[in-house]
């Protein structure tokens, strides 16, 4: 179709104010991170260029202490980040690996009648409403404040969603691929491991990205079944604070960019794989 | 190398009959075909012979042994599939050396086969592509290919072909064929295009709704139908119908005003009866020189260079009538029709079983 050059214009003006709106909360991150604590605040509006730029609200996060600061910091940034990548792959593993096997299960043998919906009843309620028993159990097995508890936890939260998507991409494999795998020889295992999963590999780089990021940017969680070993990254950032300092919004920020680190890395990784994830089953091959 | 057998099998998914009562033997090294309209139960035959279904009554024998306890893996069965259904996340030669791989076949040895199969099947230069990179005719290739790389009891093919165009179908046919024989293996041929099931079967089944309607060579098929479904399925133009009645003890057949003597050997019954005659087994005729005769006229000439299709009126009835060459015919022109009562058939009204049929 012929488009005239206005409405071109149009288009992408359309696409910057788009990209203005979103990108302008992460620049100002960006360059606050690199702010001294004197530029942290001003009062004549936004400063996008640090005028004495410094790393110290890094160094500050992984030391505890620097030379222009008074305030120490009595828990570094390593725990919280350690406990953050364990519990957030942990639980991303275990919720991908059950989701993956259910719904195979589920889409090509129809077992399970109403498990499907019943795992999905699990996101039919703002998790707050559970939190209260969820903290009563967990105490009651001795998981609060442990690695593995919170895993634990954020598999039960994400399964739905892996479970989904994993069925979905599933449901897209032809069955007669399936079928003359197992008439070439293959056992049903083998059929699944060598031809069903080579086939969603891009479903399951997106159902594992998109788990990953839930579990990696969950603070409710955290904050009610951690207390001092395992806080995650997003509740250490909320303690950053202190009295003498008031909010330590250098730090923050600091954090904030550590933070988006792993999310962009790993989108960048599989971004192929991305894309034809998220358009799957929109064209037919 | 084997023969396959079904007996008494039936199949049901819910309420709906997929086969019923089957009875069949496909002996070994013969092309078979199993024909019939779409969804009459020929692709389920398949899946029964290779056990993705499980037959509710009745057994189904490879080589002479029962296989309803073996899984798919065991029945040593290759088969093409309708889509073909070739791994989309390997390449054409990966594809080929799946079967191998999967019966722990040595590297060397897989290399050897593949590179016979694809010089069988001009697929060489096409090896390190994926599925998505080839054309339909290739992919199609590489499909047989996948199941000529192992030496099965018996090939399966699945209309492997109906996705083709038609001049490539054309030429896919008697290739099949072809390697058939040169294979010397059983293969059963499932399609729902008669031209393509007479041109390449050894034998055939015509099926209708889960059931066998008849089994033979296509020469059988087409020259003793055993029943009006069959002989209406089978042939293109396809036969000629005239409804009437028939009297066996003056050897009459009447439709309306049309009424003609006709003498159907060993035929004594009465009664509602249609007489079959193939567009081919008339003639135009000058008067004299056939057995029986009427008057016609030319409703529609349809010239398609080799032979030419005319339709012509007896009263409201329009007969399909095919003569060799091009001939000349006005519109409305009044002809006379013959034809010999050894091309006809004789075909019970209400059952549509055959009573007499062409010699």
């Amino acid at each position: 179709m012929y488009r005239s050059w206005t409405s071109h214009l149009w288009r992408y003006l359309l696409i910057l104010i788009a990209v203005l709106i979103v990108a302008y909360p992460i620049v100002w991150m960006g360059t606050m991170a690199f702010k001294p604590f004197q530029e942290w605040t001003t009062v004549d509006g936004v400063h996008w260029i640090p005028e004495k730029g410094t790393v110290e609200n890094f160094l500050f996060l992984f030391n505890g202490e620097v030379e222009s600061l008074v305030v120490t910091l009595d828990r570094t940034i390593w725990k919280p980040l350690l406990a953050s990548v364990v519990t957030a792959s942990l639980g991303t593993f275990i919720a991908v690996v059950i989701g993956t096997l259910g719904s195979y299960a589920v889409s090509r043998f129809g077992v399970g009648m109403n498990l499907p919906l019943s795992v999905l009843q699990l996101r039919l309620f703002p998790p707050l409403a559970v939190m209260i028993p969820v903290m009563v159990m967990w105490a009651f097995i001795g998981a609060i404040d442990t690695w593995w508890g919170l895993s634990l936890i954020y598999a039960i939260v994400t399964l739905p969603f892996s479970f989904w998507l994993m069925k979905t991409f599933f449901d897209e494999v032809p069955v007669e691929i399936e079928e003359a795998a197992l008439v070439e020889g293959c056992s049903r295992w083998r059929v699944f491991y060598r031809v069903t999963l080579p086939m969603v590999k891009a479903g399951l780089a997106t159902t594992a990205l998109f788990v990953f990021i839930l579990n990696w940017s969950d603070y409710l969680l955290a904050l009610l079944l951690t207390r001092k070993d395992w806080v995650t990254l997003p509740v250490y950032m909320s303690s950053l604070a202190s009295a003498m300092g008031g909010q330590m919004y250098g730090m923050k920020a600091a954090l904030g960019l550590i933070a988006a680190v792993p999310p962009v890395v790993f989108g960048i990784m599989i971004q192929k794989y991305l894309v034809r994830g998220l358009t799957f089953g929109a064209l037919k091959q | 190398m084997a023969q396959l057998e079904f007996n008494d099998v039936t199949k049901m998914y819910g309420d709906i009959v997929a086969v019923k009562d089957i009875s069949l033997t496909i002996s070994d090294n013969e092309f078979f075909c199993i024909f019939g309209p779409p969804s009459c139960g020929k692709t389920t035959l398949l899946r029964l012979l290779l056990g993705l279904v499980q037959q509710d009554t009745g057994s189904v024998l490879i080589g002479g042994k029962d296989v309803t306890e073996v899984g798919p893996q065991e029945r040593d069965l290759a088969m093409v599939f309708q889509n073909l259904a070739l791994f989309p996340h390997m390449t054409a030669y990966e594809n080929l050396a799946f079967p191998l791989v999967e019966r722990k076949v040595s590297k060397a040895d897989i290399k050897a086969r593949i590179g016979e199969v694809a010089e069988t099947l001009h697929i060489t230069p096409l090896l390190k592509k994926i599925p998505a990179h080839l054309s339909g005719g290739e992919r199609q290739r590489v499909a047989i290919g996948r199941a000529l790389v192992r030496d099965p009891a018996a090939f399966l093919m699945d209309e492997p072909i109906a996705a083709l165009d038609a001049r490539l179908r054309e030429e896919m046919r008697v290739e099949l064929k072809r390697l058939q024989r040169e294979l010397n293996h059983t293969l059963v041929y499932v399609t729902h295009d008669q031209e393509e099931a007479m041109s390449i079967a050894d034998r055939m089944a015509i099926m209708e709704d889960g059931r066998i309607r008849q089994v033979g060579t296509p020469d059988e098929i087409y020259n003793h139908p055993n029943g009006r479904y069959v002989a209406e399925l089978i042939g293109s133009p396809p036969m000629n119908f005239i409804d009437g009645a028939f009297d066996g003890a003056s050897k009459r057949f009447s439709a309306g005003d049309f009424e003609m003597s006709i003498g159907f050997e060993g035929v004594s019954a009465s009664g509602a009866a249609s007489i079959g005659v193939r567009p081919e087994d008339f003639r135009v005729t000058s008067g004299g020189g056939a057995e029986i005769e009427f008057d016609a006229n030319v409703y529609e000439v349809e010239p398609l260079g080799g032979f030419t299709i005319v339709d012509c009126n007896i009263g409201e009835k329009v007969l399909k009538v095919q003569i060799p060459g091009q001939p000349t015919f006005e519109l409305g022109q009044a002809i006379k029709l013959g034809f010999d009562s050894k091309r006809a058939h004789l075909f019970d009204g209400p059952s549509g079983d055959v009573l007499a049929s062409a010699a």
